[in-house]
């Protein structure tokens, strides 16, 4: 056991681990799987995670074509992983077999260009955010989303997210407050945060500060999570390698990395290696030092280093989402335990399997209105709770959500700066200035 | 919420614990590998179906039955139990079942005889009311229905069983316009569809047609989730006569039924239920379980709670694996096992021997208050850890499979276990 959770683990034993094409041996075919599968229990287009997993799994082969392509309707919630009581990796089985249809060319040209483009969120934030007044109004006009649809099958109701005005990282490099500590951790931003929501980034910065932690904030990559999610492995593997690259030397100095993004977080510590069969020691360390926020700031909680004292009430009541990403994590619901910690916030958790985006599934124009029907019960939820706004920690997921129900949706890490008094940004700095000043808080916040 | 009790294992037995537990007060957390007992077992509890284990012959009532095995086995987990907490843990679960809407019914007096998907005979103690209509005891002429898409549920395989046996059953097996299209359904898909309206209509009107002399109506176990109460009597009134479901191959939708009633009773009282947990190992001092490591995406996560139950299960269930070196062994703990100390004693010739395998009685031995202990023989021995209990068929000392008392034996060390920590 480590006796200061920041410190980096760098002796680490292999665990016993299971390759995922051997797990799919453990399959008994109880289908438990398919019972909880929000995607089959919607669709005719997606038999189950074990129809197409592990039981179409034995008639495929590396040197023929796949014999059924409707394993490409998995959203890759990993639900199917979390219930199957024999431990066989579904959703890792799945995502291979997709990988193998787009790298034998079996993918049409149109849906393979758009399939590219809304996976690299890197790429489109680097292209769009400096342009992001134009880009915005580009993004979210009649115009723009018609064009998208009709050049790349893009749904003309996906939830796109705005370019923010700075990037994070920019904001982060030139802070003059920034705080110096001999304990110190390295933030991962992911895409979202660094073109779209920089006021995450900055919410854990502050709670990590306000603990006593510098924040480093070293140069990396999208984690390769949406290039994964449809099939294209190679690039995916190229991002991994320099997140690896730009990471491991922090390690090794005995830094731990620390993620607001949950499904970032997840592809560094597990999708990415799984997935790609890529268990070098570099990438054993960095799964063994990377950490959600929440997770790591419960661990200080455990330990006694986290400061709690000083927390300001925030009297609401709101809406909590657990994202299928942040429950993969196996960890429970750390970010629940740290918004128990805030005074008068009551949160009210949905039991929802997923919210249906699946990252970029709810994009494609096909799979628009699966999402909308799996997400139809978590709609309906955030609706009735009927907050000003609602939270989840993962980013494609508030933004659906959002976009679905008309309520904005904060990162849960945004309450806990809050609630150390720090100012917030965006929608939860209406709700929080109306507490102030004493006004009902429960009235629409703008988006 | 304080960390008191944690349960390893969603099955019944778990479940059933941390329910228990829970309505103590205690801060409950329950973490499991996957989903599994409850979504497998017919949503039924089988509390003493055969006995003596060799014994053809069904038993009629548990509660004249039960005090024989209690002597001529005084290791058996229904000899710790007793037979008034037994007692106390069906009216407990029937209670709670009651109050979610979902009636069971039955009593330690009488076994049910429900037909299975095959058409057999299946002594039960507790069935829902969703499948009592269907009692073989009873001699009301039966229609028996399928649906094409559903392959898990063969209605002319149970209905000609039925016939040789002299009980009065035919069979339709519809093809609804609404399934059209679908080469095959499952059977939780099947009881969404059974939950709207107007496919329980198109039911009703195509299974009329058939009808005849039929004085009830068997449906495979699709009669709805969550509404399984309000589909059962729509449909048992449209059609005019007592309708009941027939449990059949997992998942099972009664099962899931009673998993979720269990699951929100557990979170109702500020219990929490995780999946996709699998504890890999734990640290101990002075003799007391200090934290259980559970596996996830980055490193192993403790939990330290006051009291740790181990409802993982037996050989079925995962909780005791073994190897081709001939070695049986706990998952979790490494416990001292009660088992056949030679493989070629773990299964007898005959695949159905009416005796059962030797391997299935393998379990932990455990003390009057369900401690494991060290010591082949369940009831001396020396605790292993102060603060570690055992519930479930993870335990040794009796045939689940042979005797049909896996889901009795589940809930009643569940229910006294949980009353132990809990206290």
């Amino acid at each position: 056991m480590v006796s200061n959770i920041w410190e980096a683990q760098l002796d680490i034993t292999p665990l016993a681990h299971k390759p995922v094409e051997l797990t799919l041996d453990q399959c008994i075919k109880c289908n438990i799987c398919v019972t909880a599968c929000p995607v089959t229990a919607v669709t005719d287009l997606f038999p189950g995670p074990k129809y197409v997993g592990p039981q179409a799994g034995r008639f495929r082969h590396q040197a023929q074509p796949s014999p059924d392509h409707s394993v490409d309707y998995c959203n890759g919630c990993r639900v199917c992983n979390m219930v199957c009581p024999t431990g066989v990796k579904i959703a890792e089985i799945n995502g291979r077999a997709r990988a193998h249809i787009v790298q034998s060319g079996q993918v049409p040209l149109r849906r393979k260009l758009r399939n590219n483009l809304v996976a690299r969120p890197e790429l489109m934030g680097k292209v769009g955010q400096p342009l992001a007044p134009i880009a915005n109004v580009l993004l979210h006009s009649g115009f723009g989303r018609f064009f998208a649809k009709l050049l790349l099958d893009i749904a003309p109701n996906a939830p796109l997210p705005r370019f923010s005005g700075e990037r994070f990282s920019r904001w982060a490099r030139k802070r003059p407050d920034a705080a110096h500590s001999d304990r110190k951790v390295v933030y991962f931003h992911g895409c979202s945060t660094e073109y779209f929501e920089a006021r995450v980034g900055k919410a854990a910065v502050q709670v990590l500060e306000a603990n006593g932690f510098e924040v480093i904030v070293p140069p990396q990559n999208c984690c390769g999570l949406p290039l994964l999610s449809n099939g294209e492995f190679a690039a995916a593997q190229a991002y991994h390698e320099s997140n690896i690259h730009h990471l491991v030397d922090y390690i090794k100095q005995g830094y731990v990395i620390v993620g607001t993004s949950t499904s970032c977080t997840l592809t560094l510590k597990e999708e990415a290696p799984e997935m790609l069969a890529y268990h070098t020691p570099d990438a054993r360390l960095l799964t063994a030092n990377t950490f959600d926020i929440h997770e790591f700031l419960v661990h200080l909680l455990d330990a006694g280093e986290l400061k709690t004292d000083s927390l300001k009430p925030i009297p609401l009541s709101l809406a909590y989402h657990p994202p299928c990403q942040y429950r993969a994590h196996r960890l429970g619901r750390p970010s629940m335990e740290m918004m128990t910690l805030i005074p008068e916030l009551t949160i009210i958790e949905s039991q929802a399997a997923c919210c249906g985006v699946g990252g970029t599934y709810g994009y494609k124009a096909e799979k628009y209105d699966i999402t909308m029907a799996v997400g139809k019960s978590l709609f309906d939820f955030v609706r009735e709770v009927n907050g000003p706004i609602a939270v989840c920690d993962s980013e494609t997921c508030r933004w659906n959500i959002a976009a679905a129900t008309g309520v904005p949706f904060v990162h849960p890490i945004e309450l806990l700066a809050a609630a150390y008094g720090y100012e917030p940004e965006g929608p939860l700095q209406e709700v929080i200035r109306r507490l102030r000043d004493c006004q009902s808080p429960n009235l629409p916040v703008s988006q | 919420m304080t960390n008191d009790v944690l349960v390893i294992g969603a099955g019944l037995a778990g479940l059933a614990t941390a329910w228990q537990a829970s309505l103590h007060g205690k801060g409950v957390r329950v973490i499991a590998k996957g989903w599994g007992a409850t979504h497998w077992h017919a949503g039924c509890v089988d509390v003493l179906g055969y006995w003596p284990v060799e014994s053809e012959t069904p038993v009629t009532g548990p509660a004249t039955t039960l005090p024989d095995l209690l002597t001529a086995n005084p290791q058996h987990p229904y000899a710790l139990v007793g037979l008034a907490r037994l007692e106390a843990a069906l009216d407990g679960l029937k209670q709670l079942c009651t109050e979610a809407g979902y009636p069971l019914v039955g009593s330690l007096a009488k076994n049910w005889r429900l037909p299975t998907a095959v058409g057999a005979a299946r002594p039960t103690c507790l069935a829902p009311a969703t499948m009592t209509a269907g009692d073989l005891d009873g001699d009301a002429p039966m229609l028996l229905v399928g649906f094409k898409q559903l392959p898990d549920f063969y209605a002319n395989v149970a209905a000609d069983n039925l016939v040789q046996q002299g009980i009065p059953a035919r069979h339709v097996t519809l093809d609804l316009p609404a399934l059209a299209g679908r080469n095959f359904t499952t059977a939780v898909n099947l009881a969404r569809f059974m939950q709207q309206a107007d496919f329980r209509a198109a039911v009703a009107q195509a299974v009329k047609l058939h009808l005849g002399e039929a004085a009830r109506v068997g449906f495979p176990a699709v009669l709805g989730l969550e509404e399984a109460t309000a589909v059962h009597q729509d449909l048992q009134a449209q059609l005019g006569h007592p309708i009941f479901e027939i449990p059949g191959l997992p998942p099972s939708v009664p099962g899931i039924r009673l998993h979720r009633i269990l699951k929100s009773a557990i979170e109702k009282n500020g219990g929490r239920v995780y999946d996709g947990m699998e504890a890999v190992g734990f640290e101990s001092e002075g003799g007391r379980v200090t934290a259980v490591h559970t596996e996830t995406s980055g490193r192993p996560r403790q939990h330290r709670y006051e009291q740790v139950v181990l409802a993982t299960g037996g050989i079925l269930g995962g909780g005791i694996v073994t190897n081709h070196a001939g070695e049986v062994c706990e998952v979790v703990f490494n416990l001292p096992l009660h088992h056949p100390e030679n493989r070629l004693e773990w299964f007898r010739r005959d695949f159905l021997d009416k005796q059962g395998h030797p391997i299935y009685r393998s379990g932990i031995s455990v003390n009057e208050n369900f401690q494991p202990v060290n010591g082949q023989q369940t009831g001396n021995g020396r605790v292993v850890y102060q603060n570690l209990y055992a519930a479930g068929n993870t335990l040794a000392g009796f045939e689940a499979i042979r005797e049909r008392s896996f889901d009795g034996v589940a809930l009643a060390t569940g229910f006294v276990v949980g009353n132990l920590v809990g206290n």
